[in-house]
């Protein structure tokens, strides 16, 4: 196995993200993660410029690495040109690929996000559908929301969009070949072989968890019911 | 990459194609505001005579999969490439895209192609084996709001309305948001650049309205990709929202004016939700502050019917503003279907009941 | 006796007026060149000096030359230099304007444009000043008052503006604006003694002799708070006081502060015209864009193109005591060199 060290390195985006950091702290001072969490950007780079393999093993299986909220508003500040956001990315990414990402809370978060926007960018197309826009899981949404999603097909009518149906247009079908490429791409490109390490590790930790059927198999309602409950230790 | 020195000030002059567009559809917009992508296709073909392509071909970038990490940066780029190979096949080299973090990523991989030519290489390799395709990269990237600016005096011209307090006289003070993908990672890319982003405000002052600065109006809405979309970490989401409330209250603004889809989406249901577990609201009324986009907006402005481009689907209501600039609108055709025929409406609209 | 050679100064800050002084009193012609109605540069605007509170007058006094074999051209800037049989030809504007034996560059200083650095908001938010603001508003005796007319009670001062910064094309340190920035805050301090002042720094770069008791006596006796970290952004609130976002590096945690003005140290860059100047003779900018020496250690005062010299501040940001001791360096190396040449 390679050291973690050299399969950050291995990613472009670490070129493109990392130069050199002089802790000056820009990044942190309009992170709205760092306002949210004990979360603290320019230690990061910091920690992944050391090159040191235990602190950045650190890093791969902790909480931090997944509190990121992705604005990039620490991209354009840096004085030096680095990108945290984008060498959070490396991280993540090889954490998923090495399995770090089920010892943290956050990480293992991964499982619900590949079930969910994974899922549905193959099954239609789109990061998102309203019919994956329940209204038990988005309470946020409030009563509107309500009123769309159980009226949908009238409502998207009368806006002229064309959900589900063939052809152009909002929220059209979108055909079985294009989603079959879609498909491809994905076993082509690396994206079946991430969701596999998702998928494999996530299981080892269910059944490390206990939480598995009678035969012994990894239960993974019970596990995503878990991930959906589970109590920060913080 | 270029740097913000005096002599590369007027790359904040984008350039932005002037027709002959090919469409890139964003997931959230078609998702919550089907009305607003559907008014934006319409204002540019009826309205102001451009064409565009609506290709029923292409599907998502992939871009909250690639920034919540489910998706890996070569699938992303070569599911980009596909769209690209698509604009190729029907002969476009101007894409328009309507999503914000398309947008970013869009220019993410063209930037990285740019510095690592392997990168590009191995995502034309990926791209033909697995469809045969090829691409060219497009001449010119916009997103769709930057059309909407560069049409912006033009739509002052034929629009029957204004962004104008019909009672006072007064222009209406309006805040802008700009989504962080927008002018963050690349602010060359975005009018204005970065700092002081003039691709909405340029449109407030050419409609008529006054732009309101706000000390935060450059923190993000709070979307956070993972931190929307996983149940538990929602809070992050609501906790940056709120501060982006708290900021603007004080300047009384009489809309809320968006340039990416999630950033609408989340600002008018961000005010409810605070609303539920505040008990108050950021605006004087009971309503909430109004949140329009772009397209929503200049709808409005060139009189289109307010429930034909989806305004009853925000959960705050238009409607107190749309008195103010002296919008005819019929209340009982809000919830009707496509037939013609009443629907039972929400439970409640508005912020707190 | 032969007819004495001739030098030409471009430039009549300190350095060039320091240089002429010594090379007049040497023997020679002397011809300084300033572009403004006024020499003496930018120690014209400031009001005191660090690290003894001396007044730029004093200085401007002392060096002010007094010979007859020295001629002061004002008003005249001069654009491009050609290499001429052995001679100088010096341009302004296309109008040939002098010859020289030798030639001393000492076009000194230009200070960073701060609303380039657009997240700062200077030019955009009244209550947002530069520390040459400051400087002249010290000088004119008045007191430091926010837009409102109100004097403030929290001035927060930013130290690296334009400096060390990819950003903005400037790399490098500008090396005197630490110490300003103790400076001012002292000044700040005792002129309005109610008022808070903050310093955000990134590192403090107090090289010089007798800066740190600056830094000291700003901490004893002025409570002036240091806090490691960068300014990231600034807002105005509504009353048009100012919000400011950093992070306190040495805790860790991102800061939001409230500030009636902020005071914004501004690098130091070299003078615009120096590009012009390098054509058509070997003459070479380094990566800061100020002249380049023949030798960093060994010829500081000596550019890449023979028979051209330079003092001061052009070569890199000086204080008032390096740029006059670069000036007197740089008279004996125009000295060695015409003397040199007679042989
Ligand atoms: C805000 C601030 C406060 C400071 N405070 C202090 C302090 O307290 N103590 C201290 O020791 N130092 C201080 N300094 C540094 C000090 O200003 C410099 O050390 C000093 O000005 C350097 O002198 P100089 O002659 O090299 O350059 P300058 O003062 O810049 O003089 C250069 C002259 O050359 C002229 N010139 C340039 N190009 C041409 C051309 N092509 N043709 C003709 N003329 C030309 C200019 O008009 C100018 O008069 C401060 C600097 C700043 C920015
Ligand atoms: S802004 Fe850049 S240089 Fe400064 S701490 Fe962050 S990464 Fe390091
Ligand atoms: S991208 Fe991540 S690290 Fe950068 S500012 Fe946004 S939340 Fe912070
Ligand atoms: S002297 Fe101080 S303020 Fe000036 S650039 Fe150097 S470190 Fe920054």
């Amino acid at each position: 196995m390679k050291m973690v060290v050299q399969q950050l390195a291995d990613d472009v985006r670490l070129k493109e993200g990392m130069n050199a950091c002089m802790n000056c702290g820009i990044c942190t001072a309009v992170c709205p993660a760092a306002e949210y969490f004990e979360y603290d950007p320019r230690s990061i780079v910091v920690a992944v410029q050391s090159g040191n393999e235990e602190k950045i093993q650190q890093l791969l299986t902790s909480d931090t690495i997944w509190m990121c909220g992705q604005c990039m508003s620490c991209k354009t500040r840096c004085p030096r040109s680095n990108c945290p956001g984008i060498i959070i990315n490396v991280l993540r990414k090889v954490s998923q690929a090495t399995g770090a990402f089920v010892q943290s809370r956050l990480g293992r978060q991964q499982y619900l996000i590949m079930k969910t926007i994974g899922a549905n960018l193959l099954r239609y197309g789109y990061c998102i559908h309203p019919s994956a826009v329940d209204i038990q899981n988005h309470p946020e949404q409030g009563p509107v929301w309500e009123w769309v999603y159980s009226n949908r097909e009238e409502v998207y009518e009368r806006l002229g969009a064309n959900l589900d149906r063939e052809g152009p247009g909002a929220m059209r079908k979108i055909a079985t070949n294009d989603l079959l490429e879609l498909a491809v791409i994905f076993e082509q490109s690396g994206g079946t072989v991430l969701w596999q390490s998702i998928e494999t590790h996530s299981k080892n930790k269910a059944i490390e968890l206990g939480l598995v059927d009678s035969q012994g198999n990894p239960c993974m309602d019970l596990y995503t019911n878990y991930l959906l409950n589970e109590d920060p230790e913080f | 990459m270029k740097t913000l020195n005096s002599d590369n000030q007027q790359l904040f002059d984008k350039e932005i194609a002037g027709d002959d567009y090919y469409y890139l559809r964003s997931c959230i917009r078609q998702n919550f505001f089907p009305g607003a992508e559907k008014v934006f296709l319409d204002i540019l073909t009826q309205k102001l005579g451009r064409k565009i392509i609506d290709d029923e071909h292409h599907t998502t970038c992939s871009g909250i999969g690639y920034h919540t990490d489910i998706v890996p940066f070569d699938t992303f780029q070569a599911i980009i490439a596909r769209q690209f190979a698509l604009m190729k096949e029907k002969g476009a080299v101007n894409a328009v895209v309507s999503c914000i973090t398309s947008f970013g990523g869009y220019h993410e991989v063209l930037e990285t192609w740019k510095e690592f030519p392997e990168e590009k290489r191995k995502a034309q390799e990926n791209l033909k084996k697995a469809t045969g395709r090829d691409f060219d990269v497009p001449k010119n990237i916009a997103h769709a709001c930057d059309i909407i600016y560069k049409y912006r005096h033009e739509i002052a011209r034929l629009a029957p309305y204004k962004l104008v307090n019909t009672h006072t006289g007064e222009p209406l003070r309006v805040v802008d948001h700009v989504g962080c993908h927008y002018a963050k990672i690349f602010p060359d890319k975005a009018v204005g650049g970065a700092e002081k982003t003039t691709v909405l405000t340029a449109m407030i002052e050419a409609w008529g309205g006054q732009p309101v600065n706000y000390p935060e109006r450059r923190h993000c809405c709070g979307f956070g990709f993972r931190h929307y979309l996983v149940k538990p970490n929602r809070s992050y989401s609501i906790s940056n929202a709120r501060k982006k409330f708290e900021s603007m209250q004080p300047y009384r603004p009489d809309l809320i004016l968006t340039n990416c889809p999630g950033c609408n989406m989340f600002l008018d249901r961000w005010q409810y939700a605070l609303a539920q577990i505040e008990g108050k609201t950021y605006s004087d009324d009971k309503n909430g502050i109004p949140v329009l986009s772009y397209e929503e907006l200049a709808g409005l402005l060139l009189g289109y019917d307010p429930w034909h481009i989806g305004l009853q689907m925000h959960q705050v209501d238009l409607e107190p503003l749309l008195k103010r600039m002296g919008i005819a609108y019929s209340a009982e055709a809000k919830y009707r279907n496509a037939k013609g025929i009443p629907m039972t409406p929400p439970k409640f609209t508005g912020c707190l009941e | 006796m032969t007819k004495k050679k001739h030098i030409a100064i471009i430039g009549g800050g300190i350095a060039g007026l320091e240089a002429g002084s010594v090379l007049t009193r040497q023997g020679y012609k002397v011809t300084i060149i300033e572009k403004e109605n006024k020499t003496g540069g930018l120690l014209n605007h400031w009001s005191s000096l660090f690290p003894d509170f001396s007044l730029p007058g004093e200085v401007l006094a002392r060096i002010q030359p007094e010979n007859p074999d020295l001629t002061l051209i004002h008003n005249t800037c001069i654009e491009s230099i050609k290499k001429e049989n052995g001679r100088f030809e010096l341009f302004d504007k296309r109008h040939l304007k002098l010859y020289a034996d030798a030639l001393l560059l000492a076009t000194g200083l230009s200070v960073f444009d701060a609303s380039l650095k657009e997240e700062y908001g200077y030019g955009l938010f009244i209550n947002v000043i530069t520390s040459s603001d400051f400087e002249r508003i010290h000088k004119a005796g008045q007191k430091l008052l926010t837009a409102q007319g109100d004097p403030p009670k929290r001035v927060a001062i930013i130290h690296c503006v334009g400096s060390r910064d990819a950003k903005v094309g400037n790399g490098y340190c500008s090396k005197v604006c630490c110490i300003t920035g103790v400076k001012q805050a002292i000044a700040i301090s005792r002129m309005l003694p109610e008022c808070e002042v903050f310093n955000f720094y990134m590192d403090l770069r107090l090289y010089g002799s007798k800066y740190d008791a600056l830094y000291l006596e700003a901490q004893k006796r002025h409570q002036i708070q240091f806090i490691r970290g960068r300014l990231s952004e600034v807002s105005e609130n509504q009353d048009q006081s100012l919000q400011l976002k950093a992070e306190d590096t040495l805790q860790g945690r991102p800061l939001r502060m409230q500030a009636d003005m902020i005071l914004l140290l501004t690098g130091l860059e070299a003078a615009r015209q120096n590009e012009n100047l390098c054509k058509n003779n070997h003459l070479e900018l380094d990566e800061n864009r100020f002249f380049k020496s023949e030798n960093m250690q060994y010829h500081r005062n000596c550019s890449r193109q023979e028979g051209i010299f330079m003092a001061g501040s052009c070569i890199c940001p000086m204080s008032v005591n390096e740029t006059l001791d670069s000036a007197r360096s740089a008279a004996i190396e125009v000295d060695n060199y015409l003397t040199q040449k007679e042989r």
